[in-house]
């Protein structure tokens, strides 16, 4: 039950208690009142009933003796003149209405009568006792039916001669009178005892009309042998009637009170549930996450106190709510969004624009909408941009966290202080970074990322110390139905677009999407596919062009696919490289290699392999460390192997590169350029590496079929690899026709179809049966690494 | 029936002395008769009065009976008189108050109205019987007069004794009081020359409503 209704109740209850209690008391009491009363009543009515017929007995004796003591009376009894007699008894009898008069001998024999029906020589039994005391209690007799109060007093001549006997009839008017005087308002009742009906009765049927009576019974003595018994009767229900009226007015005061009290106790429960309900949404609205509305209940009372706690709690929970957000959607060490929060705003923000397709200025005052025209629908683009630092790892590194930190706490400062303020910008994660921003023009892309490498990519300065800084910006642009994700990733393949073309800035277009899918899916299946031996080394001999003879072999790798067969590496090198996952191939590829040339040294049948190395792996600062690693625990003398590059390697850092293929170089494996002549690499750069050889790209050789003016170029080439001091080696050769052009211009090794196409190991076991092999004569080193617990993942950026 | 005051009994006494003496001629061949009154328990009883009716011869002629019956403070002096038939009874009222005196008994009825001092005249008895007076003003004054045919009466005395001198010879015996209920005595006598007694025991009812009846 509501508190309300409970507390209202509860006192209504207990009133109607409290007036129930009383009502009860006061009607026993006003019961026990009016019988009371009426019993006193009744004790004064039997008192006067008693009174008035002492008065009679009073009267009737006067009257008798007045009668008894003239003389000449006492002269006609004693002249026994029953005549004059009757007639002096009639006239003393009229005197006072007495009914009965009448004379009778000292024997009871009537002498004379008045007017009843008594005549001279009957009996007359009411004689025999006579009056003589005045205590004695008034004298009844029942004669014919009809009741008497009689006193008798002798007639004296001077002696008792006789004796009158003097009655007054106790008939209804008289009993009527009598109960009138009494007060009662009862019914009188006189019975002799002798029988049920009374003989006189103020009721005429002589019943008493109802129970609810209180009654006193009078014995007044009879001279005969009956009691006569008079019954005077007090109503009850007379007698409570004044009570009953107080009764009736207290259940009027308890009704009206319970009602007011109703009202009352309904107006107070609602004084106080009242603010309790208040108080209670006010809770539900901090439930619901709304801590912005005060309370504004200000009482003096209990529920003051409680409403000021809960605004307390309010602005604790607010606050705790506002950290927690922060928490939640900041990066702490930059202060920009992280990537939940960005991800919210990138939402929000496509929802605005992108989704619904119109557009709202987020701001409209009052006074502009008078002037407002309908505006046709207007989108302004929407542009994220992805940042990722460039070798933030070796900042951190190298010059400590502490640094780094300070570095990317620079960033942040920078994309804060924008001149153009992002919708947002946020730190997602390591060193990359995000900005959302609304564009004017789609065409506004390209400039807005370039404004925001310029501000990014200055120089840093940590602790007075100068640092470069060098980040690759993706941009996308939010279309139709792009959700965040999805722009998200755009970025994303736009940064990779740009890694790939080797430039800071790259813009995402449609054409990147499809494969994305396909080419995520791929890298889990290439994962899948090294972990489970689909990859296999295949082995292309190269022969010495002048002998023959075979010095050697290049490691190419080949994907058992399921379901698309045998994978040249064209199919999925490119893709390994974008993904990073190149060093892991790389890394295992070499491992193969390795083992497998220790194989065959140890067998006594060396061949010298040669593993290509791309451009990733030769930012890999451990690849020597590893290789040495590999050498040392294979036991392959380093001569052995042969590394060969791609000119893209040197692109990004020449410097670094260079660094990397002396430490190679130190271990005393050999190293290759591939496809020499491809690249963009300077003649300068290529006179500073430490390779041994250069391998004449297969696009050479076969120009070399078709065209004989290209002729001079390969021969250029040749004759340039040569001057440096490299060796040469031709790939791609597929007919005897450019072999031998080749062997003529003097270049040093061919490889190609027309000998061999890559064969898996038993294959090349079988080929290499019976051909001459360049003879080897190396050792194997040893080299102390210190343990590479490489637990770095090539994950995508 | 109330008690006659002392004064009155010695009255009595006297008169009925006085009316033996008057009777003194015959004195010789006169036997006393000593009669005892006593009540059951042995107590005397004064005021009876003894009534000897002479059966043998009849009784002497009265001479000049006169009797006097006073009314003093509201009571009659004597309350109990016998007197001879035909005897005449003044009835002075000595009382400052006047008196009116009544009786209505069949021996004697008469109505002397309201006065005082000496009545206009005598009331003659001259029926034996009780007769019993009243005054009409004062309920409580009664007087008894016993009417007898004969000379020889009297009444007992404080002690209880009476001696009458009777001629020898038969005599029926009559006892009367007021209050008189039962009596045990001889109804007859014989008298001869010596003294007789005559020992009377009776029981008095003092609250009888009526008086006794007479003889």
């Amino acid at each position: 039950m509501a508190l309300r209704t409970r507390i209202a109740v509860t006192f209504l209850l207990l009133l109607g208690a409290v007036l129930a209690a009383a009502l009860t008391a006061v009607s026993i009491a006003n019961r026990s009142n009016a019988e009371r009363e009426a019993r006193r009543q009744l004790e004064v009515g039997a008192l006067v009933f008693t009174r008035l017929l002492d008065s009679n007995q009073r009267l009737l004796t006067q009257a008798a003796r007045a009668v008894a003591d003239d003389y000449g009376f006492r002269e006609a009894v004693a002249a026994r003149d029953t005549a004059t007699l009757a007639s002096a008894l009639e006239n003393s009898g009229a005197r006072i209405g007495a009914a009965l008069v009448v004379l009778t001998s000292l024997d009871g024999e009537v002498l004379a009568a008045s007017g009843s029906h008594l005549s001279p020589g009957a009996r007359f039994p009411g004689a025999i006792r006579h009056t003589h005391a005045s205590e004695q209690a008034p004298q009844m007799m029942v004669e014919d039916g009809r009741i008497y109060q009689v006193v008798t007093v002798a007639v004296r001549s001077p002696l008792p001669v006789a004796r009158i006997s003097m009655g007054f009839a106790l008939d209804e008017s008289a009993a009527r009178e009598l109960s009138s005087l009494t007060g009662l308002g009862g019914p009188l009742s006189v019975r002799a005892t002798s029988g049920w009906q009374p003989l006189v009765s103020t009721r005429p049927n002589g019943e008493s009309a109802s129970t609810d009576v209180a009654v006193r019974r009078l014995t007044l003595s009879d001279i005969g042998h009956d009691e006569v018994v008079a019954t005077l009767s007090r109503s009850l229900a007379d007698a409570r009637a004044p009570f009953a009226r107080l009764t009736n007015t207290l259940i009027l005061i308890g009704s009206l009170s319970m009602v007011g009290f109703a009202w009352a106790a309904f107006w107070i429960a609602r004084n106080i549930t009242q603010p309790l309900q208040d108080l209670t949404r006010s809770v539900d609205r901090i439930r619901a996450g709304d801590y912005e509305v005060a309370l504004a209940m200000h009482r003096p009372d209990e529920l003051g106190v409680l409403a000021d706690g809960l605004e307390h709690m309010q602005r604790a929970v607010q606050l705790r709510d506002r950290s927690i957000r922060r928490l939640a959607y900041e990066d702490t060490l930059t202060g920009l969004m992280n990537r939940t929060a960005f991800g919210g705003a990138l939402e929000s923000a496509l929802e605005r624009t992108g989704r619904t397709g119109r557009h709202e200025r987020p701001e409209r005052t009052g006074r502009d909408e008078r002037h407002e025209r309908p505006e046709p629908p207007h989108e302004r683009p929407l542009a994220v941009a992805r940042i990722n630092l460039d070798r933030f790892r070796r900042i951190n590194e190298h010059l400590g966290y502490a640094v780094g930190d300070e570095v990317l706490r620079t960033i942040a400062e920078r994309l804060k202080g924008l001149a153009a303020a992002p919708l947002a910008a946020a730190r997602l994660a390591g060193d990359q970074f995000a900005v959302l921003a609304e564009l004017e023009v789609a065409a506004d892309l390209a400039p807005w990322g370039a404004a925001l490498l310029d501000a990014l990519a200055a120089p840093a300065s940590v602790d007075s110390q100068p640092i470069d800084l060098s980040m690759t910006v993706g941009l996308a642009l939010a279309a139709k139905d792009t959700g965040a994700d999805a722009l998200l990733q755009r970025a994303d393949l736009a940064v990779e677009r740009a890694r790939r073309a080797k430039r800071p800035l790259a813009i995402y277009e449609d054409g990147l999407a499809p494969a994305a899918r396909d080419q995520l899916s791929l890298l889990g299946e290439l994962r899948h596919a090294l972990e489970h031996g689909e990859l296999q080394l295949y082995f292309q001999p190269k022969l010495e062009l002048a002998t023959g003879r075979v010095c050697g072999a290049e490691v190419l790798l080949r994907w058992q696919h399921p379901t698309r067969g045998l994978l040249a590496p064209a199919a999925f090198i490119p893709f390994a490289e974008q993904t990073g996952f190149l060093r892991r191939m790389t890394r295992w590829t070499l491992e193969r290699a390795i083992g497998q040339a220790a194989q065959w040294y140890r067998a006594g049948r060396p061949l010298a392999l040669a593993v290509n190395i791309g451009a990733d792996d030769l930012t890999d600062e451990r690849l020597d460390s590893r290789i040495a690693q590999l050498l040392t625990v294979h036991q392959l003398p380093p001569a052995l192997l042969t590394l060969e590059l791609t000119e893209s390697g040197f692109i990004d850092d020449a410097e670094r590169a260079l660094r990397m293929l002396d430490a190679l170089r130190t271990l005393g494996v050999k190293l290759s350029i591939d496809d020499f002549g491809t690249g963009y690499s300077s003649l300068s750069l290529l006179a500073r590496m430490p390779v041994q050889e250069v391998k004449i790209d297969r696009s050479f050789v076969q120009a070399l079929e078709s065209d004989p003016e290209f002729l001079a170029v390969v021969r250029s080439a040749i004759d340039m690899g040569h001057n440096l001091g490299l060796a040469v080696v031709a790939e791609g050769i597929e007919t005897a026709s450019s072999a031998e052009r080749l062997r003529a211009l003097h270049c040093d090794v061919g490889q190609g179809y027309l000998y061999a196409q890559p064969l898996p190991l038993a294959e090349l076991d079988q080929w290499l049966l019976g051909r001459e092999r360049v003879p080897v004569i190396a050792v194997p080193v040893s080299f102390r690494v210190e343990d590479l617990g490489d637990t770095v993942s090539l994950a995508t950026y | 029936m109330r008690r006659a005051t002392l004064r009155g009994a010695r009255i009595a006494l006297l008169g009925a002395l006085g009316l033996h003496s008057m009777l003194a001629p015959a004195a010789a061949g006169a036997t006393p008769v000593s009669i005892t009154a006593r009540t059951v328990a042995g107590l005397p009883v004064a005021g009876l009065i003894v009534i000897l009716d002479p059966l043998d011869a009849p009784p002497p002629p009265a001479v000049h009976p006169h009797a006097v019956i006073d009314q003093v403070h509201k009571h009659f002096v004597p309350r109990v008189t016998v007197v001879r038939t035909g005897t005449a009874i003044t009835l002075p009222n000595s009382d400052q108050i006047r008196h009116q005196v009544y009786s209505f008994s069949p021996a004697k009825t008469f109505n002397l109205k309201l006065y005082a001092g000496s009545p206009a005249v005598d009331v003659v008895f001259d029926k034996p019987g009780l007769v019993v007076l009243g005054c009409n003003i004062h309920d409580t004054m009664v007087a008894f007069v016993g009417v007898v045919d004969t000379p020889f009466f009297g009444t007992v005395s404080d002690s209880g004794e009476l001696t009458l001198e009777v001629p020898a010879g038969r005599y029926r015996v009559r006892l009367w009081h007021p209050a008189l209920s039962a009596a045990t005595a001889p109804a007859e006598i014989t008298v001869s020359a010596q003294t007789l007694s005559l020992p009377i025991t009776l029981s008095l009812d003092t609250e009888r409503e009526t008086v006794a009846p007479w003889p």
